[in-house]
């Protein structure tokens, strides 16, 4: 065991193969920001790039190096925790190894395919080797076969060892949620020519997985974070996440139907995808109670303060992102207005940012500090933290800032473009020019520098934090 | 079927319905709070809560023209949102309770 450097004799062998995957996923994250960048500054100077690297490029690898990073930290997440929790090494760890190179190989053709590659006719070659067509999982089929290759390998590892080891609440509701998430991928692979259909089926994967089956695997590892860091008891934690995937699941299954308000689909949807959907954020409020349990009972003491801050964020933004913004736009009076506004892209970011991509940053620093042979990382760090801190004061100030700049373009839309103008050409255009979108795009510009400026720290702090402090003396290395 | 917001409402409709979910959360936050520590303003706190989460629920129920089958959304919510953070109070003392509580 080594400590203060990178070494991975330090962990076990899951963990070595997380920590790839938490490697890809960085470089994955970096590229997002650097697209949504330029997408973002392709607004206010339209003619940037035209037909060197399109918006719609851009924006298609921006969205979907968001999907794929975060997909990677959560594969990487369930590899780090699986041998804690069920006390046996990692079954046929040699294929999730293989399957790590073949995924990342298959996302750096498809990368370079969305770079140079998405002009032309579409035809039936193209669904296979260019671009599916649906948005966030742009994929061509061909890649889609090696992901679902590697998400089955995937899976075989988790399933094996859980079910040769220890099965705890934790990895039975893990196992259990990876066949769903597996599963619905599926639903976005074939084609159709009707696009109501095609819609129906795509908001499946969209929808099931961001509001159903990746909160149950957040919540799986949230649980075990709380278990690992605060020592909460196994039994309330485990009772919670039960809990928690019933209302999850019985409230997010059919508020599904509010993305079946517009597209063709029959008129029932307005009240079943209304009704439920504004019962969604309910376990979300639900889960202040569990926090204030357990924190009372406990109370907040942790060895890694950088991870500790990333898991409150969590679960602010989740209950901020997809609580309060999500509710504000979900009954059809009112999305009626909204719908494929700015407003969606507000929400779209919180959301994402809030509930994701903090809990999986979370994930790094529980990593690094491993790493590092088990180090303590608190505030007062030799050099007072100060990088850990400020990435996360900007990285959060950034797209809350974001949030709100796009939340007023998109209140001005609804307003301009569809109730004054309903919905029209022109309405669209006059909405387009009004100075309080043209302002909030520029300020959404403004602070996504800022998100920038704090990702950039985030990454420093990755790689260096924890190189010079003592090992806590209580604090146990395994 | 239904019947859209009008324009003038806008502005009171999002606010309400973010009030709808922060006040949830108030409102769980206390009545936590209060039984963990029993310190008689944090219940009434709780419940000067929910009470704004039941003003703004009637106003968007008029904004949002929730009438006829959208009632089922109102009572659901007003119920959904009351009881939830009871529901799950209790199950974390009832877990609490239980034998084999300390294990790790
Ligand atoms: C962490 C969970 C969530 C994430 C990551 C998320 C993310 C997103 C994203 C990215 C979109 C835009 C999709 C598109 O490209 O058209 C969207 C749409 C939407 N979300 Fe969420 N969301 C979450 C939870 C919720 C919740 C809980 C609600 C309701 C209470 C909600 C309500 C909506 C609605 C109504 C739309 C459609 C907007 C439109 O009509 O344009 N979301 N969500
Ligand atoms: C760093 C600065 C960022 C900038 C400048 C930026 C910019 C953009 C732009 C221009 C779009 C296209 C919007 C459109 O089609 O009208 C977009 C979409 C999107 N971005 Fe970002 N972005 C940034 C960071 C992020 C982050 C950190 C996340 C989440 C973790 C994120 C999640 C999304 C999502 C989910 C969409 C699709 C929204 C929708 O379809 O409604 N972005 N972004
Ligand atoms: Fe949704």
């Amino acid at each position: 065991m080594t400590i203060n450097q990178f070494n991975t004799q330090n962990l076990n062998v899951g963990q070595k193969l997380a920590i790839k995957y938490f490697s890809v996923a960085v470089v994955l994250f970096a590229a997002q920001i650097l697209f949504g960048l330029i997408a973002g500054l392709q607004y206010l100077q339209p003619d940037l790039f035209y037909g060197v690297l399109d918006f719609n490029v851009n924006r298609t690898v921006h969205i979907n190096a968001m999907i794929i990073w975060m997909l990677y930290g959560f594969i990487g997440a369930s590899y780090w925790l699986l041998e804690d929790e069920t006390g046996i090494s990692i079954v046929g760890i040699k294929w999730g190894h293989f399957s790590f190179w073949l995924l990342t190989v298959a996302v750096i053709i498809v990368v370079l395919v969305y770079l140079f590659i998405q002009w032309g006719p579409g035809t039936d070659a193209t669904i296979w080797f260019i671009n599916e067509g649906r948005e966030y999982i742009e994929a061509p089929r061909l890649a889609d076969i090696g992901i679902v290759i590697c998400m089955l390998i995937f899976f075989y590892n988790v399933a094996a060892t859980v079910s040769k080891g220890k099965v705890t609440g934790i990895t039975g509701v893990l196992t259990l949620d990876l066949v769903a998430l597996a599963g619905l991928y599926l639903a976005g692979m074939f084609y159709t020519t009707n696009i109501s259909l095609d819609q129906f089926w795509w908001w499946w994967v969209i929808h099931l997985w961001v509001e159903a089956t990746w909160e149950v695997l957040v919540g799986c590892i949230m649980a075990w974070g709380l278990i690992t860091t605060l020592g909460a008891s196994r039994k309330i934690v485990t009772t919670w996440l039960y809990i928690e995937v019933a209302l999850m699941f019985g409230a997010g299954i059919l508020g599904l139907g509010h993305h079946y308000f517009w597209i063709g689909t029959p008129e029932y949807w307005f009240t079943v995808g209304g009704l439920f959907s504004a019962l969604e954020p309910i376990p979300l409020v639900a889960m202040v109670v569990h926090a204030v349990y357990d924190s009372g009972k406990h109370g907040f003491k942790s060895n890694n303060h950088p991870a500790m801050a990333w898991l409150i964020a969590h679960a602010f933004g989740n209950f901020f992102g997809a609580g309060v913004w999500g509710f504000m736009h979900t009954l059809p009076q009112i999305n009626l207005y909204t719908h494929g506004t700015q407003w969606t892209a507000s929400h779209g970011h919180l959301a994402f940012f809030g509930a994701y991509a903090t809990i999986i940053i979370a994930m790094f620093y529980f990593a690094v500090q491993k790493w590092r042979g088990g180090v303590t990382i608190r505030g007062d760090l030799v050099d007072s933290g100060w990088k850990w801190k400020w990435s996360l004061a900007l990285l959060n100030i950034g797209v809350m800032g974001m949030t709100i700049a796009l939340l007023i373009s998109g209140y001005e839309q609804s307003q301009i473009e569809r109730a004054i103008g309903g919905s029209t050409w022109l309405g669209y255009f006059q909405a387009q020019i009004h100075p309080w979108f043209v302002e909030g795009l520029v300020w959404r510009q403004i602070m996504g520098y800022i998100t920038a400026l704090g990702f950039i720290l985030l990454v420093w702090d990755l790689l260096t934090i924890g190189k010079k402090e003592p090992l806590e003396l209580e604090s146990k290395v395994a | 079927m239904l019947q859209p917001v009008e324009l003038k409402d806008f502005f009171i409709t999002f606010f309400a319905s973010g009030i709808i979910i922060v006040s949830g959360a108030l409102y769980a936050l206390f009545y936590a709070f209060y039984h963990l520590k029993k310190i008689a303003v944090l219940n009434y706190l709780a419940y000067v809560s929910y009470f704004v989460l039941f003003i703004s629920v009637l106003i968007i129920t008029q904004t949002m023209h929730l009438d006829k089958i959208w009632t089922i959304v109102v009572i659901a919510m007003l119920v959904g949102y009351f009881l939830a953070p009871r529901g799950i109070w209790h199950l974390c003392v009832a877990t609490h309770k239980e034998k084999g509580y300390e294990q790790k």
